[in-house]
């Protein structure tokens, strides 16, 4: 997601008066967000902590969280994109409809004190979930909420930042993005990179049937993906590197076991503000990290005659 | 077995990345943690440096890693399109070895985001 207009959780702790979280439920899924972050920390231009920040929650139902939100909004399941629209008219003071008002499950009133409290604000952050960026309208719902976020900019200062989740998915996006100019679904078939959400994702690649062996590392998609997309991965060469024999290893041809990142593999992981940060692990395992097995597979192809043919020589100019 | 101890570790169980833990650990268990929430504490406590699992699995067999590897290379040489995903619980370092190993072998990469 580049071009997002965004910042870092340090910034966040020193400047931040206003929390939105939506679609999310930090209290079970990120634990620390809160005391580490954003809500509880004293910072530079909040030096009272939480008392100078304000905590809002916009979810389809009232999570552990809300206990810690000044301010619980409930949205009607499947209505975030409908609300996030109301909000952008709403701060601009132009009319809305009221019926796409009531569409949300919330009232004028509520909506338009959320708009002056967003314009009100010294320094914002939506922090988005899956709740959000998973549910219907999907990246449509993220893409408006950075817009929403990019125009409060004409207010005050405002930021939105995806609230990731396991590992270092983040790190995968950032990798992708410096390697091959796009942050996922990278297709470089013909030799150069091609972008395409939707032909080039896994799960729509599996479920047509349209790759011919997957390579599985740092996840376990036949514990999380649809029956049919898990059938392909019958059907073909299926190879697992993982720390454990995983769901998908056991319907794998090979699986590699490798060491367990952070724990007894070394290396480098992103936070999700983008901000890498070094391991430390304190074991040593007796497996082979996955850097070291990807490039002794890597080796090993590279042994074989290319896949192109060799390009022709030159016709020499007469 | 002697006791270690390892300042200002970085969990990875969540995106937060808290890189300000401390970790006691035997050599081969970590038998305590300071400043992990609960799922950081679990995560940590649950992996260990014991060898609990074969080395490498072809078709359901015990194999070496070599022969994996040699195993592996064939497939993914002899695919088509080949497809290299996931890269959530791997270092950076590991990742951009997969988009290397998957431009090789002219597949697509693709993680987590795309669900
Ligand atoms: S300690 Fe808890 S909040 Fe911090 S990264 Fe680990 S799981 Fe996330």
């Amino acid at each position: 997601m580049g071009g997002k207009v965004s910042c870092t959780l340090g910034e966040v702790k020193n400047r931040a008066d206003l929390i939105v979280y939506w679609g999310g439920n930090p209290a079970e899924c990120h634990p620390r967000h809160f005391t580490k972050y954003s809500l509880m920390p004293k910072g530079r231009f909040v030096p009272n902590g939480r008392k100078d920040r304000t905590m809002i929650l916009v979810d389809i139902r009232e999570t552990a969280s809300a206990k810690a939100a000044d301010i619980f909004l409930q949205v009607r399941p499947a209505k975030d994109f409908e609300m996030i629209t109301v909000l952008r008219a709403l701060i601009k003071e132009q009319p809305v409809d009221t019926k796409l008002v009531a569409e949300t499950g919330l009232t004028l009133e509520e909506l338009t004190d959320f708009a002056q409290r967003l314009k009100k604000a010294k320094f914002g952050v939506f922090f988005f979930g899956m709740g959000l960026s998973m549910t219907r309208g999907k990246h449509m719902n993220s893409a408006a909420l950075l817009t929403l976020a990019a125009e409060l900019n004409a207010f005050t200062k405002f930021v939105a930042m995806p609230m990731r989740g396991h590992g270092n998915v983040t790190g995968g996006d950032v990798i992708m993005r410096w390697t091959t100019g796009y942050p996922f679904g990278v297709n470089l078939a013909r030799g150069y990179p091609r972008f395409n959400p939707g032909e080039y994702s896994t799960i729509d690649l599996l479920i047509r049937g349209d790759t011919d062996a997957v390579l599985v590392l740092g996840a376990d998609p036949g514990a999380t993906m649809p029956q049919p997309a898990i059938d392909h991965m019958v059907r073909v060469p299926t190879i697992v590197l993982d720390p454990k024999v995983t769901h998908t290893s056991k319907i794998a041809r090979v699986h590699i076991t490798t060491a367990v990142t952070g724990i007894s593999a070394p290396g480098t992981a992103y936070r999700m503000d983008e901000i890498p940060l070094p391991l430390k692990p304190p074991l040593k395992s007796p497996y082979p990290t996955d850097e070291e097995v990807i490039r002794r597979i890597y080796q090993a192809v590279a042994k074989k005659p290319p896949l192109m043919p060799p390009v022709r020589p030159k016709v020499p100019r007469v | 077995m002697e006791l270690t101890v390892t300042k200002d570790a970085t969990c990875t169980f969540c995106g937060c990345v808290c890189d300000d833990i401390e970790l006691h650990s035997d050599g081969t268990k970590i038998t305590n943690t300071k400043a992990a929430c609960v799922l950081g504490k679990s995560w940590f406590l649950n992996h260990t440096a014991e060898r609990l699992y074969p080395d490498a699995l072809i078709d359901g067999k015990e194999a070496t890693v070599d022969e994996a590897v040699e195993a592996a290379a064939e497939y993914l040489y002899l695919a088509h399109l080949p497809l290299v995903y996931g890269l959530s619980n791997i270092t950076c370092e590991a990742q951009r070895e997969s988009v290397a190993l998957a431009e090789l072998i002219g597949g697509v990469v693709d993680s987590h985001t795309s669900l």
